[in-house]
């Protein structure tokens, strides 16, 4: 049975109608992230009519002092405002269910729950498993929904499950995670989400790369020096993350997952179509071909990792990372690396990847910026005065999303000298409309069943490969490389600046 | 202060056409705090030189959202004289609560003989490679020639403005036959939006779908001043459901019990689906879609100029009340929703043949 209505009424995916169940319902990301988006989807039109949504936590709520807590938030953040007719009627689909995760009784109860909102809605329907609690309940959670059935497909009707990050925290802990996942639920019904891959820029990536011609033929080693990935934050260990970050530090908790998948994006070949494997059998090619460094010392070579010491922020003083709240103080967890990435591929052959991760530097920034190698000196080369660096293409994620180009171009005058201008294309500045929040669209597809932009097990697993071979060879030595420092504000350590220093090469001022 | 200089002091400084480059580059030298953003050019004519300074307005809010370069044309092909006359000024906003954006509007007030004139003018105020978007707002005139819309990217009209809309449709169609690739987009199509979103919503729910084909009765309750939005929403709704116009003979015979609005569609199933169209002076544009078979009723209306749709599925044992947005009501409100969503709109054009056939065999 099809609807034909639906047809050619909006281009994206259909999304369909399902009960959103949220295991781990009270905190920050429930409130913050998920319910907003939900709202917001819900103002806009877009949420499949009859969309339930069911909270479980541990904590003793009611529905009502669930629905009263998420308001009160909503309120707060909600990208579209909040309105009190919409949100009246909103509160009414979304309900609490009580029960600890390791708690088999709870699962059978959230079962029969989810049998009677179905048929409320008229026969079996569609289930959308949003895994939001701490990681180490995974486990749990994953293991109860299977022995419940609540995974099973039902005549028809799907069951899926979304897991939030941390895919693991090494490789070993990553398989384990995949098996548990792919024991309960296939992998065509397994969501990873990365909400780095819901934001505009990102999917823009692929729409600047490939609908773009004057890009493709430019795309590689010929015309490209280098690549710099950086992502840089202002916070430090605020809200007691500490605790949570001193364990993964910067590498894990965000190299690993955000800042490869940007980088598999902008090295990936072109994809056969734009189906989820389609995009993703790409991106995992790019990442089984990050060059692991074969000695300790190699990696050391590559690699810089740091942590920060007293400094400013913002006109602020801040503290070192030692001294943050539920940071172990003889910690050895960096909370700032800068890796040199080699992608041995024909198209990538020689063209590093430079990539940043640091907490308190001055700014919050995430970008991609390609620079392009010098055009010939030969025409130039003879005039008085330097001739200026080379093209650069800078992709900017967030904040102030937006493209811009570096060109050289002749100051006006009797005399040819030559200076950088920018071109420079904002979001914000030609599409006055905010673009929806990354959740927003992952939830859609998610109910659509459209996976392109959420990760696939190999993809988690090559890149925890990757990652976990570095973390060997920091520490697979007498002397594993020292720990830098930098002071808090600063925009990292000297050693990073030497890291491209040796190839002639400076990190992008942001 | 003359009295006509004083009733377009809204449209900015007034200057001469010849040097309108020069002193548009003028003022944004005069303000470097400003970025200027453009991502079309927006041309909106009107045969009524009043209608410079409320598109000026229409402009200001449009721009928030829709950076452009806007071309307002006032014409007055009645005045004696042949003359015209030019404006300009910017937009600006604070995008995102930061910067200054800003969009530069150009308004000409044309008089006297037109024909080639407002194309020349449109064609060289055009900023280059950026796309024209097109609003003719009222009746199409002998204005609209190939000429003309074989330089238009996106057409936008309403469709609800025009006394005939058959003679207005026709020269649609021969634009759209002459002019491969424009995209035509009628305000009366986009008002009803959100109803065929509410409809399809509905319809997911598999209860309605199984009743889709049982279904015997459609009602829609519109304003009489929106007569096509209302058959471009039936029109839609026949086309998607494969529903076909039933024989003329049974629209003639419900208009002999006086029904001036009511006619019969025919199922792929070859089932009978009595449809009435009521006209209701105070309603909004689309104010009830009732879509009933035995035991089923779904159902989506709007009081008034409510901001939302209330949405409905009834039958034995299962009920869904819903809460939806609602299309905007004025002309501005309908543009910004209608540029937000871009693409072809070819939906529009696939229900053409059906929505023809309702013109011709209803109303008037």
């Amino acid at each position: 049975m099809s609807n034909p209505f639906r047809e050619e009424l909006v281009s994206q995916a259909r999304s369909e109608v399902c009960t959103v169940v949220i295991l781990g319902a009270t905190g920050d990301l429930t409130h913050r992230k998920l319910v907003p988006a939900l709202y917001n989807l819900a103002a806009e039109g877009e949420l499949p009519p009859g969309v339930k949504i069911v909270g479980m936590a541990r904590r003793d709520w009611s529905d009502e002092y669930f629905r009263d807590s998420l308001e009160k938030i909503n309120r707060e953040v909600s990208r579209s405002g909040h309105c009190e007719e919409l949100w009246g009627e909103f509160r009414e689909c979304v309900s609490y269910h009580c029960s600890e995760f390791q708690d088999a009784e709870g699962y059978r109860k959230l079962s029969e729950r989810l049998d009677e909102i179905d048929r409320e809605r008229g026969g079996a329907g569609n289930r959308l498993f949003y895994v939001a609690s701490a990681p180490e309940f995974f486990d749990d959670i994953l293991e109860h929904l299977g022995k419940a059935g609540l995974n099973a497909e039902r005549a028809g009707y799907w069951s899926r499950v979304i897991v939030e990050k941390p895919f693991g925290t090494d490789l070993p802990s990553a398989r384990h995670l995949n098996r548990i996942v792919n024991a309960t639920f296939q992998e065509r019904d397994t969501f990873r989400i990365d909400h780095y891959l819901g934001k505009e820029t990102a999917q823009n990536l692929m729409v600047l790369r490939f609908a773009n011609s004057i890009f493709e033929p430019i795309w590689n080693s010929r015309s490209i020096d280098s690549i710099q990935i950086t992502c840089a934050e202002h916070f430090g260990m605020e809200g007691g993350r500490g605790g949570y970050y001193d364990k993964a530090g910067a590498l894990r908790d965000m190299v690993q997952n955000h800042l490869l998948q940007l980088l598999s994006l902008v090295a990936m070949e072109p994809p056969t179509d734009l189906s989820a494997d389609g995009v993703r059998d790409e991106k995992v090619k790019v990442l089984r071909s990050l060059r692991q460094w074969e000695t300790p010392e190699l990696v050391a070579a590559n690699t810089v990792r740091a942590q920060y010491t007293a400094g400013h922020v913002n006109g602020k003083p801040v503290v070192g990372y030692r001294e943050e709240d539920r940071v172990d103080p003889e910690s050895m967890t960096e909370a700032y690396v800068a890796l040199r990435v080699m992608v041995d591929t024909w198209r990538w052959s020689g063209v590093p990847f430079y990539v940043r991760m640091g907490k308190r530097l001055p700014k919050k920034a995430t970008e991609i910026s390609v620079h392009f190698k010098d055009a010939p000196g030969v025409l130039f080369s003879a005039l008085p005065g330097r001739v200026p660096g080379g093209n650069v293409l800078v992709i900017r994620i967030q904040p102030d999303e937006g493209i811009s180009l570096r060109i050289i171009s002749k100051l006006p005058g009797a005399s040819l000298r030559m200076e950088p201008v920018k071109m420079d294309f904002h979001y914000a500045s030609s599409f006055g409309k905010s673009s929806p929040e990354a959740y927003e669209r992952l939830l859609l597809d998610a109910m659509a069943g459209d996976a392109t932009l959420f990760a696939r097990r190999d993809e988690v697993e090559e890149a925890w490969k990757f990652i976990d071979h570095l973390e060997r060879g920091w520490h697979a030595t007498e002397t594993p490389p020292k720990m830098a420092e930098y002071a808090a504000g600063s925009w990292g350590p000297v050693e990073a600046d030497a890291l491209m220093a040796s190839e002639g090469r400076t990190w992008r001022r942001l | 202060m003359s009295e006509a200089t004083a009733q377009f002091s809204d449209l900015g400084m007034e200057v001469p056409v010849a040097s309108i480059g020069r002193e548009l580059k003028r003022l944004w030298e005069a303000d470097e705090a400003s970025t200027n953003a453009s991502m079309m050019n927006f041309a909106v004519y009107s045969e009524g030189p009043e209608s410079l300074v409320r598109n000026s307005g229409a402009i200001q809010e449009l721009t928030r959202e829709h950076a452009c370069r806007a071309l307002l044309i006032g014409m007055d092909r009645d005045a004696p004289e042949t003359r015209i006359k030019a404006w300009i000024t910017a937009h600006c906003h604070l995008a995102h609560g930061k910067k200054s954006v800003c969009c530069e509007q150009i308004s000409f007030l044309m008089e006297g003989k037109a024909l080639g004139r407002l194309r020349n003018t449109i064609f060289s105020h055009l900023a280059s490679d950026l796309p024209l978007i097109f609003w003719w707002q009222g009746e199409l005139s002998d204005l609209f020639e190939a000429a003309l819309y074989r330089m238009i990217d996106r057409f936008l009209f309403d469709s609800a403005e025009w006394a005939d809309p058959g003679a207005g449709f026709a020269r649609i169609r021969e634009a759209a036959v002459a002019r491969d690739g424009i995209v035509l987009q009628d305000l009366a199509w986009t008002r009803g939006f959100h109803f065929r979103l509410a409809v399809a919503g509905l319809f997911d729910d598999l209860v309605a779908q199984r009743a889709l084909g049982e279904v015997n009765s459609v009602r829609l309750v519109a304003n009489p001043d929106q007569r096509t939005t209302a058959l471009l929403l039936m029109a839609w709704l026949a086309t998607q459901a494969g529903w076909r116009l039933g024989l003329e003979l049974d629209i003639a015979a419900e208009r002999a019990e006086g029904c001036d609005e009511c006619f019969t569609l025919e199922s792929r199933e070859g089932r009978s689906i009595s449809v009435k169209v009521e006209w209701e002076a105070q309603s909004a544009p689309l104010s009830l879609l009732e879509i009933s078979a035995p035991d089923f009723v779904v159902s989506v209306s709007r009081d008034g100029e409510a901001d939302f749709l209330h949405q409905r599925l009834e039958c034995p044992g299962h009920e869904l009340v819903l809460r939806g947005p609602a299309d905007g009501i004025t002309s501005t409100d309908l543009l910004a929703e209608q540029l937000s969503r871009g693409g072809k709109n070819g939906l529009f054009r696939k229900v053409w043949p059906v929505f023809f056939d309702l013109l011709r065999l209803t109303g008037p």
